[in-house]
Formats: structure tokens, C-alpha cells, sequence
């Protein structure tokens, strides 16, 4: 699949934004158990840019070695997973939750199935819960939003929080 | 029979334990667990009326909004809580085993992807895949924590 061609992204906080500006190939879902535990998650998904068509825009990621041939970047402030890297490769693969668009890029297979939730073929039918557990939280939380939006910004933080 | 839990971040400098029941077990697809976890959403185990307890170090957070803390390994970045003023929740995934914690519910479906309902009928390929391939998987070394307890870490023989 060829996705869009520029894709930008962070973290949560916003003080690392990256932006890929060629292909993100092979986009995928890992279900080993590496990439669940670095990524808190039943599974980590994942596409990789050339390393000539990506860019840090703002910040820089704090790397952990999670073996030795491959480390993972997350962001030292917010922690948000961003990147699965072997430095010798000449791609870099990005997290796909971190893009500010991840609907944009959708994934064409899966991989590492030992390790698999067994139950993760039905997670599509779980019931799902329409009301907020509690409205004022719903609007405190959308009134005081500290994740950085969807998209670049000039300046962050904004100013209109600490 | 109290049900007892471990986990903890990749690289093991964080550990905790829960014991008891875990009230629930959800998944929540808003964007704010989206981007936190740089991922499709945030699985999310309820530790609300469990003893809880950090084993080995302290976690990170940030505060998402006014009334949400996020914790993670300031070491290696795993997503490990969601602190809300009702209760902590743990990410599911930093679990020792999270197959034990089935998720039960969904939420935010607002914010969801819309191919992810779609995820496990992608096609897929085991790990030896890549080692046909010739790939680095050969001689690859974990440093990652063990999904048990230990007395040490990290051992003393890798760096």
C-alpha cells in the first residue's frame, strides 16, 4: 500500500514532532511480545520511511535499547512510543498512533503471531459504552487538553496552559 | 484464592503488582489514548479496590489534562497508567501476561480507527518469516525485562 506521501506526528506532548515526507512502506501490526510490552499494548503499529525523507521537527526522542541491534525512541517528557529503529537500516519505523493522521496509513498485514492475544479476533465485538462515565469529566478534560493537537504548530506550548 | 498480577515497563526499571480482582478491563479508542500510546488505542486494566503496589522504581507522568496523570518508564517510555481522580488504571499490555485480563468493554468510540475492527483478518506471518529472510533476528539479544520478578536487574552480564 502507498500511503499518502508527507505524514507529520508527536507525542502526546508535543515536544517531539517528526514529519516523513516519502512512503511509509510496509505498514503492519507486530504482535510480538517485545513490541507489547514496549508499547503497554496487545500489539505495535508500525510502517517505516526512509531515512532520507524523515525529519525531527521539533524535540528529540530519548532512545531505550531494547536489544542489541534495535532501539525504540519515545519521548523523555510524555513517554508516548514513537519510533523502532535499527540504526544501520536505512529506514526508520514510526509508531502509527503517533501520526496526526492514522487513518491515513492502514495497515497490509500482521505480524509475530506466537505471541498474539488469543482473544484479539474478538475485540471488534466487545460492547461498547455510548455515555461518558461522567460528563463533567468529558468537558473538564476537553476544556483543559494538554496533548498537542493534531497537526504542526509554530509554538508549543501555546501559553494557554502551564 | 487472591488473584495475583505482575508487570512492568520494557526495560524493568519499573515492576508493580496487583493483587485482587480487576474491576474491569477496557479498551478506549479517544485520541488522547491514540497518541499517548502511539498506537490504535489504549488497553486499559482497571486497579480500582485492588492491592496495589510499585515493586522497583518510580514512574514518570504527565499530565494530559486537568484531571488525567499518565505514568511511564522514564527509562525506556512504556505507557504503564492512566490517574484519574476515581482510580488508576494499568496498561494492559505492561502486564506480565495480559492474556490473563480479556478486555470486556470499549470506549471512545468516537475517536476510533476505522479499520481497526478490521485488524485480524490482515494477513500474517510468523517470526520465522524474517529469519528466512536473512534478517538480523539470528543474532538478536533481548534486553528486555523477563514478564516475571527478579531479584536483580538488569543482570550483570549484558551492558
Amino acid at each position: 500500500m502507498t500511503a499518502k506521501t508527507e505524514q507529520s506526528g508527536g507525542c502526546q506532548c508535543g515536544a517531539v514532532r517528526y514529519r516523513a515526507n516519502g512512503e511509509l512502506g510496509y505498514p503492519h501490526v507486530c504482535h510480538c511480545r517485545m513490541c507489547q510490552k514496549a508499547a503497554g499494548n496487545y500489539f505495535l503499529p508500525l510502517a517505516g520511511v526512509m531515512r532520507v525523507d524523515f525529519e525531527l521537527t521539533r524535540g528529540e526522542p530519548k532512545w531505550f535499547h531494547s536489544s542489541g541491534l534495535v532501539r525504540r525512541g519515545f519521548c523523555g517528557d510524555c513517554g508516548t512510543p514513537l519510533f523502532y529503529d535499527i540504526p544501520d537500516a536505512d529506514s526508520i519505523n514510526i509508531t502509527l498512533g503517533s501520526l496526526d493522521d492514522p487513518q491515513a496509513v492502514k495497515p497490509v498485514m500482521q505480524s509475530n503471531l506466537d505471541s498474539k492475544m488469543v482473544w484479539f479476533h474478538a475485540l471488534d465485538g466487545l460492547p461498547v459504552e455510548l455515555e461518558p462515565e461522567t460528563t463533567d469529566r468529558e468537558d473538564g478534560i476537553a476544556a483543559s487538553n494538554h496533548q498537542h493537537p493534531d497537526h504542526d504548530t509554530s509554538q508549543w506550548p501555546s501559553g494557554a496552559h502551564p | 484464592m487472591t488473584n495475583t498480577y505482575t508487570g512492568g515497563c520494557q526495560c524493568g526499571a519499573i515492576r508493580f503488582r496487583a493483587r485482587g480482582t480487576p474491576p474491569d478491563s477496557s479498551i478506549c479508542h479517544c485520541r488522547m489514548c491514540q497518541k499517548a500510546f502511539g498506537a490504535y488505542y489504549a488497553p486499559l486494566v482497571s486497579v480500582r479496590g485492588m492491592e496495589f503496589e510499585w515493586t522497583r522504581g518510580q514512574r514518570k507522568t504527565f499530565r494530559s489534562s486537568n484531571f488525567v496523570n499518565r505514568g511511564f518508564c522514564g527509562d525506556c517510555g512504556t505507557p504503564l497508567t492512566y490517574e484519574a481522580p476515581d482510580g488508576m488504571a494499568v496498561a494492559a499490555g505492561a502486564f506480565d501476561d495480559p492474556s490473563l485480563l480479556p478486555p470486556t468493554i470499549q470506549w471512545g468510540v468516537e475517536g476510533k480507527i476505522a479499520f481497526v475492527d478490521h485488524l485480524h483478518e490482515l494477513p500474517a506471518e510468523r517470526t520465522e518469516a524474517d529469519l528466512a529472510a536473512g534478517s538480523f533476528l539470528h543474532q538478536i539479544v533481548s534486553y528486555q525485562h523477563p514478564d516475571h520478578d527478579t531479584p536483580v536487574w538488569p543482570p550483570e552480564d549484558h551492558a
